[in-house]
């Protein structure tokens, strides 16, 4: 029997044991473990490890956007080289940067260089990266928030069904935090590759649909359709792959505020002395809790 | 500039674009046409978010010493590509490879190193380094 004061945490570790053999108990498949984007494997120094041939050719980058919506895209495309130019040659800061760790979806899933896991269970697949953002995808069989309760997010809203071992996922209402103001319509600009801007522009009613599955044991593959009739002449097709990282058993977080130390001061990135009231780090681990018997009531 | 890393610069710089975007990566304070080798001492290996640092002790002409930072990309990043909080020790004899700062403060990025154990995971360097 679990003494009453024990119990609380017991009951969490009964429930996290549940989730941990999910898969196996309900025929889902288990996709535990961490991930990362094929095309944005990062190196020491901050760059990525993949070259941009690579990258380039994995993007598939080429939105069948109407004609009418590409001067749109060419006036965001002149905007984003002109900031791109104050901060790459002269190392200013365009203005406007919140230091945020938000990436949003469907970036987090296209070209993010987040870890991220995926937990499998019969009502919810959750979607989890290092950001901590997180990707709820309902499976319970229960439609889209109603539209009275429905607002544009950086995530989405997400419901979605198993077809055997596929995850199929349907998201609407996804606001980018990537909006350019000046445009004043919901921009999605997924990036950049040296001269090859990639910078997309749906509309709010934009849909994404995708169709997650294990392709291997160390491999999973998202394929993405983004149906946009206001914007896009036919609905736009993406793949992505996420490998295994092998050498990594725990989520490590990613947090942009922490002890940063790039401040920008008149108007250019700067590097600043570390605190000088911080210990070095890594700090000592605590000694563990000395075991003791549960006390009866 | 590396291709590698100009497309995260440029990553970054469509992110600034937004009203509201992530901007913890930045390296535009750095030469990235610049490798300075630098040898020295491990003052600290500072494991923090958004980036580490090591900060690095080296003689200088006088006699004395300069303390250096050399800034990292994230731990998230580190440790799949193999670095750990331990990977390096105060008083741990290290040369690294880094693009200097444009102002010339002694602060830098960190491309490759060699640590006590040997070589340190980094960016391969095209050996223009210069000793410091």
């Amino acid at each position: 029997m679990i003494p009453r004061r024990l119990a609380p945490a017991a009951a969490l570790l009964l429930a996290c044991a549940g989730t941990a053999t999910m898969g196996a108990s309900t025929g889902l498949p288990d996709w535990s473990g961490q991930w990362e984007n094929v095309g944005a494997t990062p190196d020491a120094s901050g760059g990525f490890n993949q070259s941009l041939d690579q990258v380039l050719k994995g993007m598939e980058w080429n939105p069948p956007t109407k004609p009418e919506v590409q001067a749109r895209v060419d006036k965001v495309d002149a905007m984003e080289r002109k900031r791109m130019d104050a901060i790459d040659r002269l190392g200013q800061d365009p203005g406007g940067a919140v230091r945020a760790c938000t990436f949003g979806y469907p970036l987090l899933m296209l070209e993010s260089p987040l870890m991220f896991e995926v937990l499998t269970t019969p009502k919810e697949t959750a979607l989890i990266f290092s950001s901590r953002e997180i990707r709820h995808v309902y499976t319970d069989g229960r439609p889209h928030t109603p539209a009275d309760e429905l607002w544009a997010t950086p995530w989405g809203d997400s419901i979605g069904h198993w077809e055997g071992q596929t995850l199929v996922i349907d998201t609407i209402a996804v606001k980018s935090p990537f909006v350019s103001e000046s445009e004043g319509i919901p921009i999605l600009a997924f990036g950049s590759v040296e001269d090859e801007l990639t910078v997309a522009i749906l509309s709010s009613q934009a849909r994404f649909v995708e169709r997650i599955r294990m392709l291997d044991k160390d491999h999973l593959e998202d394929r993405i359709t983004i149906i946009d009739p206001t914007n896009l002449t036919a609905p736009w097709h993406m793949i992505r792959t996420y490998e295994r990282v092998t050498h990594v058993n725990r989520m490590v977080y990613e947090d942009c505020e922490g002890e940063d130390r790039n401040p920008i001061v008149n108007g250019h990135f700067t590097l600043a002395p570390p605190p000088p009231d911080t210990p070095p780090s890594p700090p000592s681990l605590p000694s563990p809790p000395t075991p003791q018997s549960p006390t009866p009531r | 500039m590396t291709r590698a890393l100009r497309y995260t610069v440029i990553a970054i710089a469509a992110m600034l674009a937004a009203s509201s975007a992530p901007a913890h990566h930045s390296f535009a304070m750095f030469d990235q046409t610049k490798i300075v080798t630098l040898q020295g001492t491990v003052k600290d290996f500072r494991w923090t978010n958004p980036h580490v640092f090591i900060q690095l002790l080296v003689k200088n002409e006088s006699g004395g010493e300069d303390e250096w930072s050399i800034e990292m990309t994230s731990p998230e990043h580190l440790v799949r590509v193999g670095w750990k909080p331990g990977t390096l020790k105060s008083g741990d004899p290290v040369t690294l490879n880094i693009h200097p700062m444009h102002d010339g403060a002694k602060g830098g990025q960190y491309v490759s190193g060699t640590g006590p154990s040997g070589p340190l995971i980094g960016t391969p360097t095209p050996g223009q380094g210069q000793s410091k």
